[in-house]
Order: C-alpha cells, then structure tokens, then sequence
C-alpha cells in the first residue's frame, strides 16, 4: 500500500460561501504499471490503512485506474511516450500518454462544515504490489469547487 | 425476434440482432454462443478471436481509456468481434453480464465444462496474434486481493447517479469508473488493458456498458459527444464517433423482453 498525503488545498468555507459541487482532478495521471484502486479522506492524514473506508471519517470516494499492465514489447516499448516525431505526425497519442481522474468529492467536503482548507490523503493499492506499489503518479491534484448558478 | 429498420446507406429494410442479458439466455442461445467463441478461437488469422483480443490491448493496442472515445470506440470493437462471430455462427449475438444486479461473475463464464467440453467461456490461456504460442492465464479472481479498495458489485446505485448525468461527458467519466472497478474486481487477466480482451467475460462486461451507455441515449437523445470528436475515425477500420451514436445502424438493439408475430400479408 502507498500512502500519500497532499499540501493543504484552500477551500470556500460551506456554508458560508456556498458551492454547490466539488471535484477532485488528478492530472497527468500514470497508467504504465499494474492497475490499481485509491481511496481517499480528506483531513485524515493517519487514517488506518486497514479500516473500512467508507466509516472512517473523510472518506470521500475511490477510484480505479484499469491499467496497462506489463510491458509485452521489445525493451523501449513501454517508454514514456515523447514528443511527436515531427509537426506533420498524425499519429494517434500514444497508449501510455498520462491522463486525468475526476472525483467527485462533494458531499464529504460539505461534511467538513467551515474548514478553510483541506488535506487529501491517498491510500493506493496496486494489483500487483510484489511488482510495483508506488502505483500513484502524477502531476498535479487539483480541488475545484463549482458555484450555483446565479438566482435573480 | 425480429426488428427491422431502413439502412443507412442502400434503401433497404434489414433485421436487426437482438443482444439479450446473460441471464435470459435460452439453452440453445448460450449453445450458440459457445460455439461462436470456439469456432473463433480454432482461428489465428484475422477472423479469430486472438486478433480481436489484440485490437484492445497487445499487440495492437487501439483501445481507449479515460478519454472522452471510450464509449464509441469500444461500441465500434464489439460491432466488428460480433460479425466476426456471427460470421462462424449465424445469428449469434454478444450477450451482457449485469454487475449492477449480480454480485458474482455469471455462470456461463465460470462452469468447467458445457456440454461434455471445455468452456470456450472460462479463459485458460493467452495467444498473442500470429505469435504461434500460447501463454497460461492466471484465473480470476472476483474480490481477491488485487480488488482491495474497490467495493464489490453490484453497482446499482453507482450506475443510477452515472444515468443522472446529462453531458456525454460526465456520463461516460462516471460510467468508465464503475468499469475499471469491474476489471480490476474480476481480476486475473481481466485486470490489466494489455490482457483484459483475451478473457471471454471482457466481451459481456463491455456489451454491459454498450446498454448502459444506449438506454442513456434514450434519456438524453440530444447529448452527443463534443462536436470536435464526431468525425475523428476510431482506430483501426475508420468508423467516426458520428457512425457510433445509432446502435440500429449498426445492425443491433438491446431488449429487456421482445416477441413478435406474422402480419396479414406474412
């Protein structure tokens, strides 16, 4: 298992300031590896890696990453995808290009009531841990809150 | 069970196939389409099943994930694996496996034997196109360990918020959510995109989200993917996102129950 735990995010004190949707976006995503599921809590930075998620406090969802698994190529073949060959190349993205995961966190932030700012740990789990357990990569974690449409 | 609809390109009337749940399957349905696989899988060229299993993942690796040509490119593959089907065995159509009802894999895809034979149904072995050897599977394993952190089927409530949506988009991200849990909980070969293909029951999860993604239509008949997508052709035969959004123009519909019977002039 792979704990990860982010920075504090600001976030629009609810209800004071109220949003009416929250999502969390990981970007740049990595998916070269096993699969794997991650579940995540906000301010819950110790929570136990055993417990049952959806009773310990800020739980606020899951998701999985159906990877791509072992590389069947000749070596080089699963290398982080580069740049396109040149301004002419067509060629579709490659497979292993990263990519992003949207969560919608909404209810277990409203939950918090008040906070001014949030943590987000991680807990991931790979399929195949004896291969790779640092299966959670990526760029940037992102937390955006979405506000109700305007009433006149 | 007949329906027929004008095609889209000469003016003719054509039957559509009819793709039924797995768990209303008469005997000689699922007869058929064992046979279908197994007749398949006899074949190492471009009819076969091993050289469709490679369109999604090795060796060819034309699948897509996590973007917004998951929906129309998969619906795109399970046309082009269905005829190759129906080309061995007439008639034949590509069932699915409820997950948002059942809380186990079906039977027709875990049974040993049927009919005094191997299951072509139970995946055993890996046969990467033209590589003229096969390769063990490593069984399933529904809610063993490589399924920690993912809740077990069935996903019904998951898959009501997913029908809330009312963008393609949305729709499809929530959809493909609860489809990654669905690999990754049935587990062996299942759970990786490189393998996942090779393994029979790929086929009846995804016909599953083929029907999920066409009753939404029914509720959503104006949300389409974004319109900068609807002409970019779906590896690898050309198809457009725009030739994926009619299911009756590609030959199928899906039905809870449907029955029929002679006109006067029949």
């Amino acid at each position: 298992m792979q704990r990860w735990t982010s920075q504090p995010l600001p976030v629009p004190a609810f209800p004071a300031a109220p949003w009416e949707r929250a999502d969390l976006e990981f970007e740049d995503l990595l998916h070269d590896g096993p699969s794997y599921a991650v579940v995540l809590f906000l301010n819950n930075p110790d929570v136990a890696e055993d417990a049952i998620p959806d009773e310990m406090p800020g739980f606020a969802g899951h998701f999985t990453v159906f990877a791509h698994g072992d590389c069947w190529g000749d070596p080089g073949h699963c290398d982080p995808p580069g740049k396109p060959v040149h301004a002419f190349d067509r060629r579709a993205p490659h497979p292993l290009a990263p990519i992003n995961i949207t969560v919608e966190i909404t209810e277990a932030l409203q939950a918090l009531k008040d906070v001014e700012e949030v943590t987000v740990t991680a807990l991931a789990y790979s399929t195949e841990p004896d291969k790779r357990e640092d299966v959670l990569r990526f760029g940037r974690l992102t937390l955006i809150t979405y506000d109700p449409p305007v009433t006149l | 069970m007949t329906l027929q609809v004008q095609t889209a390109g000469a003016p003719r009337l054509a039957t559509l196939h009819i793709r039924r749940s797995l768990a209303k399957l008469t005997a000689g349905q699922l007869a058929d389409l064992r046979a279908a696989f197994q007749k398949t899988m006899a074949l190492d060229d471009d009819r076969g099943f091993w050289y469709f299993a490679g369109w999604h993942g090795e060796p060819f690796n034309w699948c897509h994930h996590h973007d917004r040509l998951f929906l129309p490119w998969h619906r795109a593959y399970l046309y082009y694996f269905e005829l190759a089907l129906q080309a061995q065995q007439p008639g034949v159509t590509l069932p699915w496996w409820d997950w948002s009802l059942l809380d186990h894999l079906p039977h027709a895809y875990t049974a040993e034997t049927a009919d005094g034979a191997d299951n072509p149904l139970l995946v055993r072995k890996v046969r990467v196109y033209q590589s003229g050897t096969d390769q063990p599977a490593p069984p399933r394993a529904p809610g063993g360990p490589q399924a920690r952190g993912i809740p077990p089927p069935p996903y019904r409530a998951r898959l009501h918020h997913a029908m809330q949506a009312t963008s393609f988009t949305e729709f499809s991200r929530r959809l493909e959510a609860i489809h990654d849990d669905v690999h990754v909980w049935t587990g062996g070969i299942m759970q990786d995109i490189a393998s996942a293909a090779y393994d029979p029951i790929f086929f009846a999860h995804h016909v599953m989200v083929d029907r999920c993604w066409r009753i939404w239509q029914h509720r959503q008949p104006g949300a389409l993917p974004p319109q900068h997508l609807l002409d970019q052709p779906l590896r690898p035969n050309g198809m457009t996102v725009r030739d994926t959004l009619d299911v009756k123009q590609l030959g199928y519909e899906y039905a809870g129950t449907s029955s029929h019977v002679p006109g006067p002039t029949t």
